[in-house]
């Protein structure tokens, strides 16, 4: 939604700082960060190292390289782990969950590697990986003018988010791979996308007709915006029909059939799933519009 | 103590004069602005009316931008002043984003009042004067230096003008009161209790130290 400057506030107005200009760095921060996560949790579940490391680096260069670039200062980043922030700020909270994600990661994979690495590591690394996937949603949900953010649902369709992608992820790592893992992983990579198509409806049908903290137009607009306004082409083509109808599709058909899914579709399908999930992002960051404070 | 500020609506005559003293006293860069308009309708033509809300941070008691800063540059005093650390931000912008009234800046950089021209020798003056910090948030301190500044001397803010807002100072028509929420006394608490004052959006649970009285 376009505010003219003479609406500021009047009308519901879009949050800019985390979507534009230099805000589209936080956007990818946000879809790294829970994609590398995502990966690496399901990477360790079928104890697949390469996912493991992938999901590493998506975190440690996507998520949070885009995140110190975001940031005003950078280099003062290091205050986040070292103040009292922590007690109620989830953004320190989530730096905080990476950074330890990472650390313990980074020596689990080490040790996998070239030693022995203990499962109790493994576990704490998980734990923190699955805090960092869920923080963004946390983050967002805590602003409480913006009623398209302020809702429960949201770190759960972070969360889902996360770990379907990092289902994806690991099944480009398991490309040749025979073993029964992969279907496994086929397995709940559609039970996540279900998940995902009926909390996408949920979420925007609860935002649509129950509003948040307080009842404002400013949530409808929102979902009226990316339903039918300036961002439904988005949101219905890499959204619904890329990744939702085409996934669910091939899904269905090859499940109904018992066959497996061939290699080529299967990659198109998690390429057009990521994309959705970028999408989604993108929609709901820059339709996050602040409750207006006229009329009084 | 708690300072706040009440707004009557009903003598402002939507001149900016307060957005305009605020820009001064503060030597505030272009398009960054601590104290701003709102300016609506309601009704439909022919009964269609103009309202205008003038803003500035509400200084809450529950501020959403003190709990959300990561490293605690946001903070709040005693008597209930939130106001930012530049040395502290990081320029993560959550503040902006968890503020119900959007009365936060972030200040990407400090650009002249005059496109395409350098900054003025009164622009490099305010900056020597009082110093900002790109790549931080900024935002209304309620004049905190000379409410500091004025108490050291022994003056009342609210009362002694040298010790009051520069908004309060300037308004043409009385509009704002400033002075202390926690004394029952007081004119801001007579004001609230006796006009029936308002917060914006109470309902966001922030509890506002700016109150308005209805037009």
């Amino acid at each position: 939604m376009q505010t003219r400057p003479y609406q500021w506030m009047y009308k519901p107005t879009p949050q800019t700082e985390w979507i534009r200009r230099q805000g589209m760095l936080l956007w990818l921060a946000f879809f790294f960060l829970e994609l590398g996560a995502g990966t690496f949790i399901v990477g360790s579940a079928f104890n697949n190292l390469q996912a493991m490391f992938t999901g590493w680096l998506i975190t440690a260069i996507g998520g949070g390289g885009c995140h110190l670039l975001y940031l005003g200062h950078p280099l003062r980043a290091w205050r986040v782990l070292f103040s009292s922030g922590w007690k109620t700020s989830w953004i320190s909270r989530g730096l905080i969950f990476t950074t330890v994600f990472l650390l313990l990661g980074g020596i689990h994979l080490i040790l996998a590697q070239w030693a022995t690495s203990s499962i109790a590591l493994l576990v704490i690394a998980d734990i923190f990986a699955f805090f960092a996937v869920i923080y963004v949603g946390f983050a967002m949900s805590y602003v409480s003018a913006i009623p398209l953010w302020n809702t429960a649902l949201l770190p759960v369709l972070y969360a889902i988010l996360g770990i379907w992608g990092g289902l994806g992820i690991t099944l480009m790592t398991m490309a040749n791979d025979a073993s029964a893992a992969v279907e496994t992983v086929e397995a709940w990579s559609r039970i996540f996308l279900v998940a995902f198509i009926f909390i996408v409806f949920i979420y925007f049908f609860t935002v649509r007709y129950q509003g948040a903290v307080a009842p404002s137009s400013a949530g409808k607009t929102a979902v009226r915006e990316i339903m039918a306004g300036k961002w439904a082409p988005l949101f219905w083509v890499l959204v619904v029909v890329l990744a939702m109808a085409l996934p669910l599709g091939l899904a269905l058909s090859t499940w109904m059939a018992s066959l497996a899914i061939p290699i080529a579709l299967l990659y198109i399908a998690i390429i057009f799933e990521l994309l959705g999930d970028l999408a989604l992002r993108y929609v709901i960051l820059r339709n996050g519009l602040y409750t207006p404070l006229l009329p009084l | 103590m708690r300072w706040g500020m009440v707004i009557d609506l009903a003598k402002c005559i939507s001149c900016y004069a307060c957005v305009i003293s605020c820009k001064q006293e503060h030597f505030l860069p272009a398009g960054v602005f601590w104290s701003r308009g709102v300016v609506g309708e309601v009704g439909t033509y022919p009964a269609a009316k103009k309202q205008f809300l003038p803003v500035l941070c509400n200084h809450c008691q529950e501020a959403a931008c003190v709990k959300v800063c990561p490293t605690t540059a946001t903070q709040q005093r005693e008597d209930g002043i939130v106001w930012v650390d530049a040395n502290k931000c990081i320029g993560c912008r959550y503040c902006v984003m968890a503020c119900p009234y959007q009365n936060r800046t972030y200040l990407a950089e400090i650009k002249p009042h005059h496109p395409g021209q350098d900054f003025t020798e009164m622009e490099k003056m305010g900056r020597r004067l009082y110093p900002l910090t790109e790549g931080t948030v900024v935002k209304c301190n309620f004049c905190m230096e000379r409410i500091d500044a004025g108490m050291a001397k022994g003056l009342q803010p609210g009362e002694d003008r040298e010790a009051t807002p520069a908004c309060v100072n300037t308004c043409p028509a009385n509009a704002r009161t400033f002075g202390d929420l926690d004394n029952p006394d007081s004119l801001v608490s007579r004001l609230i209790r006796e006009k029936k004052g308002f917060p914006l959006h109470h309902e966001f649970g922030t509890e506002p130290s700016v109150y308005y009285l209805r037009y």
